[in-house]
């Protein structure tokens, strides 16, 4: 499950022969992940340049998130954009260093630019700017952020053409620093959401979002939540249910729960018993063996939670799901009733007993796929089925919103799996090498993104769909 | 017994031995010797029936491996009634703090009338360990009795000369962070954005008011002499340096990084010593005759991320005891802080006045306000006086319950930081 590329690139000696001799490799940059519970200061003593219009609005935001993770905060413009800093920095002993046009801090972790209060598309020069002159700068897995509106809340076109304009600079500087392990993102943050802004900052510039990359993400207030989300140990006092969580991303996942401070319900089929049972046995958390298709699974969960958990539930996560792939002139209908009955039926029916129990601050994130954004040749089914999860997830989104509910979907791109290794090599390679980062995810990178948007601080999301595909050219 | 009407405990009288800079003249009076010299100091200046005490609360932080428990033996090796029980506590360099609010709380829950509370330190006895290594491949034969010499020869020759042999160095370091402490210490001055002129000021300010101290013979009540092995009797601290100047201090390398602002000037150094404190219900110094100098309106001890700001403890502790002795900073008449390093006094200034931090760290509303770093350490402090690290607690507590008479003030706020990120504050009033 290794991949030989990542391997080569890694070692600096071979990196440099192939340079020399000019071999046609691309030689993806070695990711910067994260595995140990979440910190206090993710950004510790970093490095993190910040640019933003004059008019920016999300100043203050920014500053103490960056000086409460840790970050080195360099600040482009005089002492008017560098007091907001100045004054959160100092209670976090980081005051921020002021910063040029032209310069930027040696190897900045992060490159950020404010541009919430875009009047025009003339305003993007600065944008253009700001990055043109320090992307060369940006550390090796770096991370590349550009703030903004929500174009459709746009007082005129002008503005909305200004406010989109950023998502589409932000996609391609995905692509262009994927080589070096850089990822880029866009966050539009809706009035009223300001201060949801920090957890996902913390997320979106950590190594966590390692494999995240080309993204915009709509941070609302839609969802309603209370008080300041904790930096550690989110998790604590809280009990998830993983469909799936034998092996693979779901397994990856019951584990980054545990590890916040979750009790897990780690569900499978009976078949999986062995595995299944170790890790609930590692993670202390309780087993369900059941097939979540059948009739019988949401009785049988329930009858678990109330008997252990005094009835309690707060996180979902429906990962399981197969394939039966085949073209569609040749596919049986078992193959399609089967696929479907899995991967969406019972994600349905599932949430239709489960929805109940969901009390405010509870999160529920649904697996798809970037093929079911995109569709694939020989997965009628499957795409149907992960495009329906998407509508889904959407319509109950808007439904439990007001109850403090949020509801996201993540989409994993290629990642480095069991049922992936044993893809025919070609189909593999290619696989790997579409996306900006020019290789696959592991489990362990959807894991993170699924366990950050279990999180409370995550309040700002709902009904998105979330891409973890390390900037795949595959897809919407 | 109702709340209301428990005991409180009073402060009574302090000792401490001199603070002789290491590898001095106490290199060879151990931990135990100078705790030893200060209890019997402490018993000779404040004269109480010994068959009076209860407890023994002693604060120690490099302590001896072959007896952890130093309070006891000081109680042992002093002849102390073999009933006084005794504990030793070790939290860093609030560790004779600590005791001495432990001590305040066993009188006040009633479990003790009498209880003497203090540290003592020796860093010239630090020990020089060997590896740990060398006891996990030595021991399972040495321990085993069917062990032949052939077991003994193939020992030796997996024993790795420097990994196993070469013994391991002491030193201030953080053992999560591995950082020497003058290092954490030169990180915060720079995050804070403390001037090498203005630590070495406080520096300069710590030695003049020592300096004068002395001349005025205001630590003669305090000081007990003490005797060493060579048979030499000392009397007097000798790391006050009266005659230092600006001028002078600015001629010194920095000490821990080469663009550094920590010299040896502003940072306090390596220092042997002990000081202890008698603490005893109001009632019970009332009935032997005794005049109480200070009791605790409160206490604070908090933690911080070794990682961060390792010592900037003192700006959460202090606002905390503050608020819960109902006081505004400006209610306190003296303020004294320990000083590890001038930057890290002048780091914890800089934050009680700060309001964000007050909101972010502490959870007030409001800074608790300013202090100019002439107002505080009106008798010097750790830089100039010396640090042994478990002694300076119940120094501070000593001095400050003697100033409350002296200069006839009602409350003092004393503030403490430690290794681990670690800190401490007390606010003491006077009584009487």
């Amino acid at each position: 499950m290794s991949d030989y590329l990542v391997n080569l690139g890694a070692n600096p000696r071979a990196r440099k022969l192939i340079r020399t001799v000019g071999l046609p490799l691309p030689l993806p940059q070695k990711l910067r992940r994260e595995r140990a519970p979440w910190k206090e200061r993710p950004l510790d003593g970093l490095p993190v340049a910040v640019g933003q219009l004059e008019q920016a609005e999300l100043t203050a935001v920014l500053a103490r998130s960056l000086a409460a993770a840790g970050a080195q905060p360099h600040v482009l413009g005089d002492e008017a954009q560098l007091a907001p800093y100045l004054e959160q920095g100092a209670a976090f002993g980081r005051r921020p260093e002021s910063m040029g046009d032209e310069d930027c801090p040696k190897r900045p972790r992060a490159l950020i630019f404010d541009a919430t209060g875009i009047g025009g598309p003339e305003q993007l020069h600065a944008v253009y700017r700001f990055f043109h002159l320090r992307l060369r700068g940006l550390d090796r897995c770096g991370r590349v952020l550009v703030l903004g509106r929500p174009p459709e809340l746009a007082v005129d076109p002008v503005q909305a053409a200004a406010a989109r304009g950023l998502e589409g600079f932000a996609r391609s500087v995905a692509k262009e620093v994927g080589r070096r392990g850089c990822t880029a993102q866009m966050v539009y943050v809706a009035p009223g959401a300001e201060d949801r802004l920090e957890p996902l900052l913390r997320f979106l510039l950590s190594p966590r979002s390692a494999f995240i990359s080309g993204q915009a993400l709509r941070l609302s207030a839609d969802v309603a939540a209370e008080g300041s989300p904790a930096p550690q140990r989110a998790l604590d006092g809280q009990v998830a249910l993983v469909t799936g969580a034998a092996q693979g991303i779901g397994a990856a996942t019951a584990r980054a729960l545990a590890r916040e401070g979750a009790r897990v319900i780690v569900a499978d089929l009976p078949a999986a018993a062995e595995r299944a049972s170790v890790l609930a046995e590692e993670i202390r958390g309780a087993l369900l063996l059941t097939d979540i298709a059948a009739a019988a699974a949401p009785a049988s969960l329930e009858a678990l939670l109330e008997e252990r958990f005094d009835g309690q539930l707060d996180i979902v996560v429906h990962n399981a799901g197969i394939t039966r792939d085949k073209m569609l002139f040749n596919m049986a209908p078992e193959r399609w009733d089967q696929v479907l009955g899995v991967n969406l039926l019972a994600v349905l029916r599932l949430h239709a007993a489960l929805e109940p129990r969901l009390g405010a601050g509870a999160r529920v994130v649904c697996l798809s796929s970037i093929s079911g954004l995109a569709g694939n040749t020989g997965q009628s089914n499957y795409t149907a089925s992960k495009a329906g999860i998407i509508g889904f997830v959407q319509a109950a989104a808007a439904q439990l919103a007001e109850r403090g509910v949020a509801v996201n979907v993540v989409a994993p791109g290629f990642v480095e799996t069991r049922m992936t290794a044993r893809m025919p090599v070609g189909t593999r390679e290619a696989a790997r090498r579409l996306s900006s980062l020019s290789q696959g995810g592991l489990p362990e990178d959807i894991a993170e993104a699924i366990t950050f948007l279990c999180s409370p601080g995550a309040a700002g999301l709902s009904g998105q769909v979330l891409r973890v595909c390390g900037g795949s050219f595959i897809g919407a | 017994m109702r709340w209301e009407d428990r005991p409180r405990a009073v402060i009574v009288g302090g000792a401490r031995t001199p603070f002789i800079r290491a590898f001095g003249a106490l290199t060879r009076v151990d931990t135990i010797g100078l705790g030893v010299a200060a209890v019997r100091g402490l018993l000779e200046r404040t004269a109480i029936p010994w068959r009076e005490l209860d407890s023994l609360v002693w604060g120690g932080v490099v302590l001896p491996s072959a007896s952890a428990n130093i309070g006891r033996e000081i109680a042992l090796d002093l002849g102390l009634p073999a009933t006084v029980e005794a504990s030793t506590v070790s939290r860093a360099c609030t560790s004779s703090l600590y005791a001495i609010t432990q001590a305040a709380a066993l009188i006040e829950r009633g479990e003790a009338d009498v209880v003497i509370a203090g540290g003592s330190d020796s860093t010239s006895n630090a020990e020089v360990k060997m590896p740990q290594s060398l006891v996990h491949k030595v021991a399972p034969v040495v321990m085993n009795r069917r062990s032949g010499p052939m077991d003994y020869l193939r020992m030796m020759a997996k024993l790795h000369p420097r990994k196993d042999l070469l013994p391991q160095q002491p030193a201030v370091r953080e053992r999560s962070t591995g950082e020497l402490m003058g290092e954490s210490a030169e990180k915060m001055a720079r995050r804070n954005h403390i001037s090498r002129e203005a630590q070495d000021r406080f520096a300069l300010q710590s030695h003049k008011r020592a300096s004068a101290a002395v001349a005025a013979g205001r630590f003669a009540d305090e000081i007990v002499p003490i005797d060493t092995p060579e048979g030499r009797r000392v009397h007097a601290d000798n790391l006050v340096r009266g005659d230092s100047s600006l001028e002078k201090m600015a001629k010194l390398r920095p000490a821990f990084a080469k663009d550094g602002t920590l010299t040896a000037a502003n940072s306090s150094a390596l220092t042997d010593g002990g000081a202890a404190v008698l603490l005893m219900s109001e009632e019970k110094a009332r009935a032997l005759g005794l005049e109480p100098l200070a009791a605790f309106r409160s206490w604070s001890y908090d933690a911080v991320d070794p990682s961060d700001q390792l010592l900037i403890g003192p700006a959460i502790s202090m606002p905390r005891a503050l608020q819960r002795a109902g006081m505004a900073l400006k209610d306190a008449d003296i303020v004294d802080i320990h000083e590890a390093f001038a930057a890290q006094v002048l780091c914890v200034l800089a934050m009680l006045e700060n309001d964000g931090f007050a909101q972010e760290r502490v959870g007030l509303e409001r800074a608790v306000g300013s202090l100019d770093p002439e107002e505080i350490n009106v008798c010097g402090g750790s830089i100039a006086l010396g640090h042994p690290f478990a002694a300076t607690g119940a120094r501070m507590v000593t001095t400050m319950a003697n100033e409350l008479k002296l200069a006839d003030k009602q409350t003092a706020l004393l503030g403490v930081c430690a290794a681990g990120g670690l800190s401490g504050a007390v606010v003491l009033e006077r009584v009487g």
